[in-house]
């Protein structure tokens, strides 16, 4: 038993767009005498597109007409159409996500690119998918380090921590090399919120003034330096927390790294001396200097990335995607369903399923923006819920708590942890008669306020493909 | 040396130690893992060494590379990593080979669970054998009835069933006993679910998997599923098998037969296996075919 699937990445960052297509491969890990264990075994990318400069339209809006028109081009030139793909991500980052039409393109696109293909954005991903589309995660495992990878695009820097390579923390930095525009010698833009910072440094950069060299250089290095503060090589200043996206943190001031890993266009402009600095008309390669000359960043082991500029698009085009344990229950014709939000019974309440019960009832409201029930995800451990009674009493409780959601039509979805779906599920359908539909998966690591996406089953049924949005955990 | 002689030695061994020498080898044992201790607990019990998690910790002396090592360790359940004294095992995990070494004794030679009979509504019936002994050294007895019993099953036992389940201590009778319940309710809930009918389940005493086929011919049930304690080891005496044939026949060739192993609370959870068992059996029904002939996928 081998299946090959095929998903998509498209990334519409703030200086370049761009896609891949990669195949991910699935197959049965178990022996013949085992109940199935689907795991995905391997993942390649197989086209990647040429890279875009991101069309806007004037500075606050995005040209969806002409995003269609490259996405369109490049899934003709590489041999896919929409039907053809199982899973993927569209994306939009950076000061991109920031344009007022954002999620009107995020939405046509996603339609447009394939059934099963999402729509996600937030800093806290990006930074996430930049590094394992760098291959920071795999090296902080096999090596045993505490790495990190800075993705340093157009308009932001977005950090991901590893250990052992697990997830230990992300931040985003509005630090980038397009921040200022630079064009036939003058300065065409500078971003409002760094031009600030600036000037508190005595630094003085306006739109239209002509480009001086030194000014850009200092406000590089000014850059850098920050860069380094954000990641503890430097003793963090007061008006650092103001580089931070959207008011978000910094990384926990106690980890000590012991590697980086850069990406993003930046970092390709780190190993290359140009001889027209303003060539891409923005400052990524003297901001790239900046950062190679910084004494502080002298003092840590720097790995080198496996994809740079297209480290983003290929974490959302390969590192998005899992699959469901592989004994579960669902009612035919259900799926896909995307956008699901995520309810997790918290630790305390999943000790009894009165508990249980009684957390469903209180907070399903929340999920309810209009007021009526919508799709809801129930999640839980279920870490001691094995047998079958418990399982039964189990049951019970999500039924009476979630009376709402398949009350109103939906179907009812419960995820687990805990390898019981099968049973659980089985137990719901029994429960409820085959006219309400059930979906039942497990090996599913999620938290609250998470939503996740579960696509159409695969190999014989055996398994389905889920993507879980907004934070993304390392099995 | 067999049970009795064993806590007598050991009871000696504490009865001579003084308060303080209790106390220290109690929290050196408890260094290891919260749950081990190699003294009397406060309600003067000796705990059991079996429930010690031996995957969890590494008493090697100065490993170069302990995270990894320890990484490695928990994917098995072998004795690894445990330390040594001389060129033979600390006096922890010796001890600990001998418990699990006598709780597999305990597995083969005990009699079955009987209470789960009337508790899972079972029909009873025997093979040839007549004792344990007698079914630990005649496998071909194990496979037969007696004209007697082939007519009760005959007489008592629903007909021409979709499936018909058999349930056998085997070789563990501590299989049996731990996961009877939950494996079989969770596999009639999955077969009323797939619309499959089931017939009278049988309980056979001293029985080896081939019996299985002679049930078959007698209630002409198109799908057999037995399960069976498995042969204990060192890692588990609790483990039970599910065989399934589809068409099954004295004589067919084992490659006729599917099997999920393993069975058992550290390794596939009984409940998940009995609803996993009951959609294998749906494709049987389906494909018309088990074993090698079946298509899982």
């Amino acid at each position: 038993m081998r299946q090959e699937i095929f998903s998509v990445g498209i990334d519409i960052g703030t200086s370049t767009t761009q896609l891949i297509f990669s195949k991910i491969i699935i197959e049965n890990m178990a022996n013949e005498y085992s109940v199935p264990r689907i795991s995905i075994v391997g993942k390649e990318v197989i086209y990647r597109s040429a890279i875009y400069y991101t069309p806007l339209i004037g500075n606050r809006e995005i040209n969806a007409e002409e995003i269609r028109r490259i996405v369109t081009g490049e899934y003709r030139k590489a041999g896919f159409r929409p039907e053809d793909l199982s899973t993927g991500a569209v994306i939009i980052t950076g000061e991109t996500a920031r344009k007022q039409n954002a999620s009107e393109v995020l939405e046509a696109l996603s339609s447009m690119a394939g059934d099963f293909v999402v729509a996600t954005a937030g800093p806290d991903l990006e930074s996430v998918l930049a590094a394992r589309g760098a291959g920071t995660d795999a090296i902080s495992r096999t090596q045993h380090l505490t790495a990190a990878n800075v993705d340093i695009g157009g308009g932001t820097s977005n950090i991901a921590v590893f250990q052992e390579g697990n997830l230990i923390g992300t931040s985003c930095l509005d630090i980038g090399g397009r921040l200022i525009k630079v064009e036939k010698g003058k300065v065409s833009y500078i971003y409002e919120r760094l031009q600030k910072l600036l000037e508190k440094q005595g630094i003085f950069i306006r739109a239209g003034d002509t480009a001086d060299s030194s000014a850009i250089r200092k406000a590089c290095e000014y850059m850098a330096d920050h860069l380094c503060q954000s990641l503890n090589l430097k003793k963090r200043t007061p008006e650092h927390a103001l580089f931070y996206t959207n008011q978000g943190t910094p990384i926990d001031g106690e980890i000590h790294l012991d590697a980086l890993t850069f990406s993003g266009g930046v970092a390709d402009c780190m190993g290359q001396e140009v001889e027209d600095e303003y060539i891409y008309g923005d400052i990524g390669p003297v901001l790239g200097k900046a950062i190679r000359t910084n004494p502080d960043f002298q003092k840590i082991r720097i790995c080198e990335a496996q994809e740079t500029i297209r480290a983003t698009v290929v974490g959302a085009g390969t590192h998005t995607t899992t699959v469901s344990g592989s004994t579960i229950s669902y009612s035919a014709g259900q799926l896909p369903i995307k956008n699901m939000p995520v309810l997790k019974i918290s630790e305390g309440a999943e000790k009894s399923p009165r508990l249980v019960k009684e957390e469903i009832e209180r907070r399903l409201p929340l999920y309810y923006p209009e007021g009526n029930a919508e799709q809801v995800a129930i999640a839980l451990t279920a870490d001691n819920y094995t047998g079958f009674k418990q399982i039964q009493e189990l049951a019970e409780a999500i039924l009476e708590g979630a009376k709402e959601i398949y009350g109103s039509g939906f179907p009812l979805v419960v995820v687990t942890e805990n390898d019981i779906a099968k049973a659980l599920g089985n137990t719901l359908r029994f429960m409820l008669g085959k006219e309400t539909p059930v979906i039942c998966l497990d090996s599913i690591f999620v938290n609250d306020g998470d939503y996740i996406d579960v696509g159409e089953p695969l190999v014989e049924g055996s398994v389905v493909p889920v993507v879980t949005k907004t934070l993304i955990f390392n099995n | 040396m067999n049970e009795k002689q064993i806590r007598e030695l050991v009871e000696a061994v504490i009865k001579n130690m003084d308060e303080s020498e209790i106390k220290r080898l109690a929290e050196e044992a408890g260094s290891g893992s919260k749950k081990t201790a190699g003294a009397l607990q406060d309600d003067g019990m000796i705990p059991d060494i079996r429930q010690d998690d031996y995957t969890s910790y590494l008493e090697v002396e100065n490993p170069a590379n302990p995270t990894e090592f320890l990484r490695i360790k928990k994917q098995t359940d072998a004795r690894i990593g445990l330390g040594r004294c001389g060129n033979r095992y600390r006096t922890k995990a010796y001890l600990r080979i001998l418990a699990d070494h006598a709780g597999s004794l305990d597995a083969v030679m005990s009699e079955a669970p009987e209470y789960l009979i009337e508790e899972n509504h079972l029909f009873p019936v025997q093979t040839l054998c007549r004792d344990k002994d007698e079914y630990l050294s005649r496998p071909d007895l194990g496979r037969q009835f007696s004209d007697e019993m082939k007519e009760s099953i005959k007489k008592s036992c629903t007909m021409d069933p979709d499936v018909q389940i058999i349930i056998s201590e085997g070789l563990s009778s501590t299989a049996m006993e731990r996961n009877t319940n939950d494996l079989l309710a969770s596999l009639q809930q999955g077969l009323k679910l797939e619309g499959l009918s089931s017939g009278t389940p049988i309980y056979v005493k001293y029985s080896r998997v081939p019996a299985m086929d002679v049930i078959t011919e007698l209630t002409r049930a198109k799908i057999t599923i037995m399960l069976i304690g498995e042969r204990p080891g060192l890692s588990t005496y609790a483990s039970l098998s599910a065989y399934m044939t589809y068409g099954g026949h004295v004589g067919m060739p084992e490659a006729g037969r599917n099997v999920v192993s393993n069975i058992h609370a550290n390794g596939i959870n009984p409940t998940e296996a009995g609803a996993h068992i009951a959609a294998v059996a749906r494709k049987m029904m389906d494909q018309k075919a088990s074993g090698t002939d079946l298509q899982l996928f």
